[in-house]
């Protein structure tokens, strides 16, 4: 595929799969290259292991970030994914590893001080623990703060709000009360495979399928009877009253003072 | 209060308790809402834990539920010194997953304000840092430049700060010819004699070299692994910059140099600034010099919407322009890291798209993250009143580090 974006150009993939994958090949799961970006899928257990290797063999010197993201749908839910730059190479790469709420990633503090936080912030918006993280403390959500807020589960408004309470002096938590629901909205184009039910077409899905299809060949068949008599349609008598003005003035407004005054 | 007792050397065996203090989140020289735990031998910092997350605001939670360009204007919230530098990570991270092709015109005009918006950061910045180690008038003068680049910015976009200007596939909307003029004739006759008064009061000041010379040294190998970036690593005397070595829209016809440091302290870092401050004009200069004319946006019907005229005369418009503006248009399933070199360093964008017309999640770097991880180890040793130099040093914005 020709490049026509004006993203940055790094250091060209060619060459870069074989040369790291033949290294890591024991724990690697499977090597992508896909717009652009070299990625490379390895089990979870060894990626300080392979991380290691990266930076000591490949010279990816520095740790730019860890991103987690949430697939609520796959057995273990959460992707783990370092980007890593090399300065000597002017190369990058993601390592990511699978992993769930009970199954702890190795830390790799021991290799990059930076990822203490780093690590600090996927745990604290995801919920995944890494081993051997010394300080693994929430970092971004509030004091006492309970739940992961980035999980697809998690609702955006989240569970409480704060406020300042005049009665007590101090700042109170109470839950969330919305005044109208939620209103989260989806723009798919229903012909384009939203996969939501429009109003009013409620029974077209999951309706039973019939033995014999009701078909309409014969006016009888339609169930709408016979004609009705013409007669009937006409009118009786002449057409409605007008409405007859009473005669009387609307109440208008009462006099601005009356003599005997108000209270 | 820490229970840690310890010989001093200079109370002649009195024993003097280490002590605790809050440093913010409510502090004029915290740079915003930092609350740094500090524990203190005397007025020597033993450690400091540097608390963040005051001002988390779930950017990237949101992201998700908005569509593409929906979610462009919490861009300029992040880092709200340097809002079209933010837009760029993003734009690029759309258009590298898209592979959309970027007219000229608009890729000169989005690097042009890419470096206003450096220059504008850095007098934010500068002026700030200055006025941490006690030095009142610079910030004064150099506030007054800052103004003009947003006055630039709003004649361009409509808005001093929250542009959401550049936009997938190009920018909104073409500038005017007399702006252009305006930001050459403003770099000629007016910025730079401000610009270097101001300076000339702090750069050989004696005060304020005491303040910020051999500060928060750091080594190269130390600035390596601690993931520094932008300013920091430059100081460090790497000479690391993502628009000269990953260069994207049309940094690589740019000739510009990259200043570096020699000492790694919060001088250097300062002096890094002040020279990158004349490296963007000389970008600016040449993008003014060479900018061709031509379309803003890209042609690709499917992503960028129709001009205003057209969507009233043209049926096939009217249509792009609804859908566009309603579903908005579809990203093909991938993910991409992208990162450009903000006034700050690095700020990437981790992408994935599911295919929809909604990111699936959207990680953003932040460049403080990093930096103020590392203010534990570059302020052991030093005064308190060192943090303050330290932290302005760093050119922190919670915005972007809270997200």
């Amino acid at each position: 595929m020709t490049v026509l974006h004006s993203a940055p150009k790094f250091a060209s993939n060619e060459g870069v799969i074989e040369a790291v994958s033949e290294t890591i090949s024991v724990w690697l799961i499977e090597a992508i290259e896909a717009h652009g970006e070299v990625i490379f899928r390895v089990e979870r257990d060894a990626v300080d292991k392979v991380l290691r290797i990266l930076r000591d063999d490949h010279a990816y010197q520095q740790l730019m970030e860890i991103a987690g993201v949430d697939y609520p749908s796959r057995p273990e839910r959460f992707e783990v994914v370092y980007m890593l730059q090399s300065l000597t190479k002017n190369h990058r790469v993601m390592v990511k590893c699978s992993a769930s709420e009970d199954t702890p990633v190795p830390t790799v503090t021991t290799l990059w001080p930076n990822a203490g936080w780093l690590e600090r912030e996927v745990f604290d918006m995801y919920g995944v623990t890494f081993a051997g993280n010394p300080d693994l403390r929430r970092i971004l959500t509030d004091y006492g703060f309970e739940g992961h807020p980035f999980r697809k589960d998690f609702p955006m408004t989240g569970y409480t709000e704060l406020r300042y309470s005049e009665e007590e002096k101090r700042v109170v938590y109470e839950p969330v009360v919305l005044a109208q629901e939620m209103r989260s909205f989806d723009f798919l184009s229903p012909w384009e495979g939203a996969d939501y039910v429009l109003p009013g077409d409620e029974k077209s899905r999951g309706a039973p399928a019939v033995a014999e299809p009701k078909t309409t060949e014969k006016p009888a068949d339609t169930g709408a009877g016979k004609k009705a008599d013409e007669a009937a349609a006409k009118p009786v008598g002449g057409a409605a009253p007008a409405q007859k003005d009473s005669g009387k003035g609307a109440p208008g407004a009462p006099d601005p003072t009356s003599k005997e005054g108000g209270r | 209060m820490s229970m840690n007792l310890q010989e001093s050397p200079t109370t002649e065996g009195e024993v003097i308790t280490n002590y605790t203090i809050n440093f913010g989140p409510q502090h004029p020289a915290a740079h915003g809402v930092l609350r740094m735990v500090m524990e203190l031998d005397g007025e020597v910092i033993e450690r400091i834990d540097p608390h963040v997350g005051l001002l988390h605001r779930g950017t990237e939670k949101l992201i998700e539920h908005k569509t593409y360009l929906q979610a462009l204007p919490y861009f300029d919230r992040l880092d709200y010194c340097s809002p079209l530098a933010m837009e760029h990570s993003y734009v690029l991270a759309i258009e590298k997953l898209l592979n959309l092709e970027v007219p000229l015109r608009a890729q000169y005009l989005r690097v042009l304000f890419a470096e206003l918006t450096r220059i504008c950061n850095h007098m934010l910045n500068m002026g700030a840092h200055i006025l941490d180690v006690g030095a009142f008038t610079p910030n004064l003068w150099i506030m007054d430049l800052r103004e003009d680049c947003l006055n630039f910015f709003e004649r361009a976009s409509g808005a001093r700060m929250h542009s959401a200007w550049f936009r997938p596939g190009g920018v909104h909307q073409d500038v005017p010819e007399k702006l252009l003029v305006d930001i050459g004739d403003w770099l000629d006759n007016r910025f730079f004699q401000l610009f270097e008064d101001a300076m000339s009061l702090v750069m050989d000041n004696r005060i304020f070299k005491q303040r910020n010379v051999d500060i928060a040294v750091v080594s190269r190998e130390d600035a390596i692994a601690w993931g520094f970036s932008g300013p920091m690593i430059r100081a460090a005397g790497l000479p690391w910059d993502l628009r000269k070595s990953q260069p994207y829209d049309v940094y690589d016809r740019m000739e510009f140099d990259i200043p570096v440091g020699t000492n790694s302290d919060c001088y250097d870092r300062f002096m890094v600034r002040v020279k990158e401050v004349y490296e963007s004009a000389k970008i600016i200069r040449q993008c003014l010099r060479d900018m061709p004319g031509g379309p803003i946006a890209s042609t690709d019907t499917k992503v960028v919407p129709p001009k205003r005229g057209e969507m009233k005369q043209s049926m096939e418009a009217l249509i792009h322009h609804f859908k566009l503006y309603t579903e908005g248009f579809h990203v093909p399933a991938g993910e991409v890291y992208v990162a450009t070199e903000s006034p700050k360093g690095e700020f990437g964008v981790y992408l994935v798209s599911d295919g929809t017309n909604k990111p699936y999640r959207c990680k953003i770097r932040p460049t403080a993250f990093s930096h103020l991880q590392a203010m534990d180890f570059m302020s052991k040793g030093h005064m308190l009143p060192d943090a303050t130099a330290i932290l302005g040093a760093i050119d922190v914005v919670f915005g972007e580090c809270d997200r």
